[in-house]
């Protein structure tokens, strides 16, 4: 048997706790997770638990165990918030809930959550250390949310020739611009809402083609004047001219 | 003695009296703190004997002051606990029903015994008896004081119940009616009934129930209502005790007028006619007046897919309509209505969304939706959204929910949230077991959600890759007797554009002869089967979009190795299978594929090979005669049969055709009825050529395929051994109706298990000359079927035959057949 082995079958809490703040400082997160485990209970309500809470919390963290280490750091920094740890635990806290976020493409309720824990801890420390990472922590989980935006708004473009209804994408590129004003995706966002407006007017039954060429050449306005040096230009400038050329002839007609 | 008011800082805090808790237990309880200051007669003491009382474990509480030292003093807190119940007595009920008023007052011993608790428990007897027509029930409860061995106070219950008679109705008697006669009268009360002189009625018991008999009244009014009394009413109702037994009730009503319908004109209607209003209406003018239908074809609450008015608009794209009818005069006992209607502004969806896919990916979720972003507000496309989903098979199709989200009635929008549950949809097999004369061990693997793209990242395993919607397959089986490899995968929307699915499957099977010899597998008589499938589909739009137009091109190379059996002829040889398969099928089928309660499914195919003997000059003719002469017990011809055979069969020629209807009706609520019919013929191209002797149909038994790689289809007929109503290498034409009953037992998310009695009947033969498709083998029966997500389905059905086998003998009355992972 080990030491490690013996100290765990033991009945001598001042011993795990040396012992695990040992293994803690060895970075041995897996040990001393065990230990502190075991000893949490016993010291409750003593001047060693400030101590013991926040290792076992930032072992789990370490072991990658995030929805729980989330759990006691925020357990921490309400039962000590006067403690010198307070504002990494509600830093880690947060950082765990960013962990926990999954890709853009499934359900974001852990990123929703992840970016009100981190904007918490901005508000709560605003001139943390942490500050600029916690910052960079928000953008990228809010890129996420606006890729997912994005991405579905595009799939709407995509299927459109299978759905025959491209005023979906239309609709969801102007609920996207109107959601995400700062973002990184707008310039696609742009050029797909004049592209979905595009396919929509050229396969457009006859009484409502002038109104939807109309509003096609209305959003490549939009989309030209905001980023006029797009790399999307050529393509919608080629478009944009046959819009014009059926116009003309839907004038000339009627 | 003291004063109120003054304060005192409290030195000790004790505790005296008659209880089993600590004195510390109490004291932290209380919240009254040493050092601290109390007035007296001031908030904290008061709030501490509250606290002390909600505990309900007192029978009394003091506290005292004692001790007054200048401004300090010690407090006192006397107390004595409940007494707690030692035994219970009851008497006037059966002793079976002892434990159930026990748990259901919560009378085992170690209670409390509360003043409360006696009171409730009378009334909760009082009233349950009362219920089951007891109407003269007493309830007395007596307590006595004991002291037990540890010299602890305790008490011991006694309850008696006496039930008296039971009450019945002898009579409903009725004053003021004069237009509608008592006997309808006394139908519409649906509850409460006479004691009553027909032997046969014994559903409904002449029992009197009060909170039944108030909802009855209601009837009454509302079938006065239905009737044109529209001012009907109840005076008075009473109760006549006419012995221990009986009783009577006298109900005084008065009548009013009756009215009917006068004009009935629609105010505010843009988008439907008046005409088409009055036709979903169905209300004219003349009609009696009826309160309650004109509501119910209004809004209908009792049906939320009514044909009422308020659906008429509500799901073409009104969500924000509302109606309101108003009597605008009632001369003459007629009434003229005006029915007002605000249509709003038509819905449109604003944000759609999911939420609870944690594991399937938003792009194989949003091609399937049919709310999508500025479309109008429809109800059925919501259904169908669900449905669909649902058949995906990757969520829990019970717990699809749709959430209407922000509904705004100021710019017509409104937004729908999807709520789905992920459900396991991979399936592992590992199982070993003996069959077919000896030890078969099978590895199945199939992933229904896999994701491929995600195949070289680690971080993806968990445990596999999933959330595209592909899937993928994997299986190894074998015995001593046979091994087969199949690998298949495919992905339902390519290039994600449209639903055009690809689909590949990669096979290979070795099967051996038995040795009657060693009573093994002979090794050195083999037979392989090699094939390769490519496959794709599309979903068409017309002539509906429930449609599936599917082709493939398969090939299957089967090589023989001193193969000889009644079929093949030629033991060393190889065959060649190249077909090309094109089907069609409409799937209306409702949301859980596990178990569907409407909708209908229909699949007709055909699967052809090349007319090789058109173009390849091969004169089978001749080659036919030849063998029609040759006799194979002789050595040398028997030889000659196998050139001839090797040469029919080289490159197989066929066609076969498929049909296969299902259909699903909801009889009830829960029962659903499955008619089905089958029909599948395999032809060849040149008669002389002959039919192929791969791709037939195996009738008889449970329906599953062991191993089926030589293209044969076995069709379930239960009550007949397995393939026991086709010809030994199986038939060339087959029939088959069937009709199932089913009914859920539960449809959880956990598992969804329902019964089944079926009728089948079905028949098989080689040629179509002997064909008749009412020549059939029936048989009737009935099972069960579970299906949980991690193992697939699993059933037993027990089938009763009724025919003779085709070879004339009886079968066994009885065939017990178990289901495995098959999915109907």
């Amino acid at each position: 048997c080990s030491d490690f082995q013996k100290t765990l079958k033991s009945e001598d809490t001042a011993a795990k706790f040396e012992m695990a703040t040992e293994l803690y400082e060895a970075e041995n997160w897996k040990k001393s997770f065990r230990l502190l485990d075991q000893i949490l209970q016993k010291y409750r309500g003593k001047p060693q638990a400030e101590k013991i809470t926040f290792m076992h919390a930032m072992c789990s963290y370490q072991l990658g165990d995030y929805y729980i280490s989330s759990y006691h750091f925020d357990k921490f920094r309400d039962s000590y918030p006067q403690s010198e740890k307070a504002e990494e635990a509600a830093f880690l806290a947060a950082k765990g809930y960013y962990f926990n976020s999954p890709v853009y493409s499934k359900e974001q309720k852990e990123t929703v959550e992840a970016i009100e824990k981190l904007q918490m801890f901005v508000n709560s420390y605003p001139s943390s250390q942490y500050l600029s990472e916690a910052n960079a922590l928000v953008k990228e989980l809010d890129f996420k949310l606006e890729k997912k935006a994005f991405e579905i708004a595009k799939q709407y473009n995509i299927i459109g020739g299978y759905t025959g209804d491209y005023n979906a994408s239309i609709e969801s590129f102007n609920n996207f611009l109107l959601e995400f004003p700062g973002a990184s995706l707008r310039e696609g966002a742009y050029y797909y809402r004049f592209d979905s407006a595009y396919k929509l007017a050229i396969r457009s039954v006859e009484y409502l083609k002038e109104k939807r060429v109309k509003d096609a050449i209305g959003y490549y306005n939009a989309f030209a004047k905001a980023y006029p040096n797009s790399e999307f230009m050529e393509e919608a400038n080629v478009h944009h001219e046959e819009l014009q050329q059926e116009l003309n002839t839907l004038t000339t007609k009627s | 003695q003291v004063e109120g008011g003054e304060t005192y800082t409290i030195k000790e805090i004790t505790v005296t009296g008659n209880t089993n808790f600590s004195a510390q237990t109490i004291i932290a309880y209380s919240k009254l703190r040493k050092n601290e200051e109390i007035q007296v007669g001031g908030e904290k003491i008061a709030n501490a004997v509250k606290t002390l009382w909600k505990s309900n474990l007192f029978s009394s509480i003091d506290i005292y002051i004692t001790n007054i030292e200048g401004n300090t003093a010690d407090l006192e807190i006397n107390l004595s606990d409940l007494p707690e119940l030692k035994d219970l007595t009851i008497e006037g009920v059966k002793k079976g029903k002892k434990d159930e008023i026990i748990s259901e007052n919560k009378l085992q011993s170690g209670q409390k015994v509360t003043e409360n608790l006696i009171a409730t428990t009378r009334n909760y007897l009082t009233n349950k008896y009362k219920k089951k027509g007891f109407l003269n029930t007493k309830v007395r409860i007596s307590t006595s004081k004991v002291i037990d061995s540890v010299e602890k106070e305790r008490v011991n219950m006694h309850l008696v119940i006496d039930k008296g008679e039971k009450v019945k109705i002898k009579d409903i008697n009725f004053e003021g009616n004069e237009k509608i006669a008592d006997k309808k009268l006394r139908k519409a009360m649906r509850n409460t009934k006479r004691k009553s002189l027909n032997p046969l009625r014994i559903l409904k018991r002449s029992k009197y129930i009060e909170d039944d008999f108030r909802t009855d009244l209601v009837s009454v009014v509302d079938y006065y209502k239905e009737n044109g009394y529209r001012d009907a009413r109840i005076i008075s109702d009473s109760i006549t005790y006419l012995d221990d037994k009986t009783i009577s009730l006298d109900i005084k009503v008065e009548e009013g007028e009756k009215y009917t319908f006068g004009k009935i004109s629609f105010v505010g209607n843009t988008v439907y006619t008046d005409r088409q209003l009055s036709n979903v209406l169905q209300i004219k003018e003349g009609d009696t007046y009826n309160g309650v239908e004109l509501r119910e074809r209004i809004a209908d609450d009792t049906n939320p897919d009514a044909d009422d008015l308020t659906n008429l608009y509500q799901n073409f794209g009104y969500m924000f309509s509302t109606i309101n009818p108003v009597e605008v005069s009632a001369e003459g006992n007629v009434i003229d209505m005006e029915i007002r209607i605000s249509e709003g502004k038509p819905a449109y969806f604003n944000n759609v969304t999911i939420t609870g896919n944690d594991v399937t990916n938003d792009h194989v979720i949003y091609r399937e939706i049919r709310t999508r972003p500025g479309e109008l507000y429809r109800k059925t496309n919501i259904i169908r959204t669900i449905r669909e989903l649902g058949q995906l098979g990757y969520f829990d199709a019970q717990q699809i929910t749709p959430n209407i989200l922000n509904p705004n009635p100021v710019d017509g929008t409104l937004d729908v949230e999807y709520s789905v549950v992920e459900q396991g949809s991979s399936q592992i097999q590992l199982q070993g077991g003996y069959g077919g004369g000896g030890f078969i061990g099978t590895l199945g693997l199939s992933f229904n959600n896999f994701a491929i793209k995600d195949i070289f990242k680690k971080d993806a395993y968990k445990p596999v890759p999933r959330g595209d919607g592909q899937s993928l397959a994997l299986r190894l089986q074998a015995s001593q007797f046979f091994q087969t490899y199949s690998f298949s995968f495919s992905e339902p929307w390519l290039g994600g554009k449209k639903p055009f699915q690809l689909s590949t499957s990669l096979s290979h099977s070795r099967q051996f002869l038995y040795s009657p010899q060693t009573r093994r597998a002979d090794k050195s008589k083999s037979f392989n089967i090699t094939g390769l499938t490519f496959g794709v589909s599309t979903r068409l739009a017309k002539p509906d979009d429930y449609f599936l137009l599917s082709q493939a091109i398969s090939y299957q190379h089967y090589d023989l190795q001193n193969y000889n059996t009644g079929l093949f002829t030629f033991g060393n040889g190889t065959s060649n299978n190249l077909s090309y398969t094109i089907g069609l099928s409409r799937n209306s089928l409702t949301a859980d594929p596990i178990y569907p309660t409407g909708g209908s499914s229909f699949n007709v195919s055909a699967k052809l090979s090349f007319p090789y003997s058109l173009v390849n000059g091969v004169d089978y003719k001749a080659l036919k005669e030849e063998r029609e002469n040759l006799d194979p017990t002789v050595p040398a011809d028997y030889a000659r049969i196998g050139e001839i055979d090797q040469e029919r069969f080289n490159w197989l020629e066929f066609y076969k055709i498929k049909f296969k209807a299902d259909w699903y009706q909801a009889l009830t609520k829960k029962l659903v009825l499955r008619p089905s019919l089958e029909f599948g013929f395999l032809g060849a191209y040149n008669n002389d050529r002959g039919v192929i002797p791969f791709e037939r149909f195996f009738v008889g038994g449970d329906g599953l395929g062991n191993f089926s790689l030589d293209g044969r289809e076995v069709v379930q007929l239960r009550g007949y051994p397995n393939q026991s109503l086709s010809s030994q290498d199986g038939a060339s034409i087959y029939n088959k109706f069937s009709l199932e009953l089913r009914y859920p037992i539960t449809l959880g998310a956990q598992a969804k298990i329902f019964a089944l009695t079926f009728l089948e009947a079905g028949s098989s033969v080689n040629d179509f000359k002997d064909f008749d498709p009412f020549k059939l083998k029936r048989s009737a029966g009935f099972g069960l079927r579970i299906f949980m997500p991690a193992f697939g389905l699993l059933g037993i059905d027990f089938g009763h035959a009724f025919d003779n086998l085709p070879d004339g003998t009886a079968p066994k009355k009885w065939e017990t057949h178990f289901i495995i992972g098959q999915q109907f």
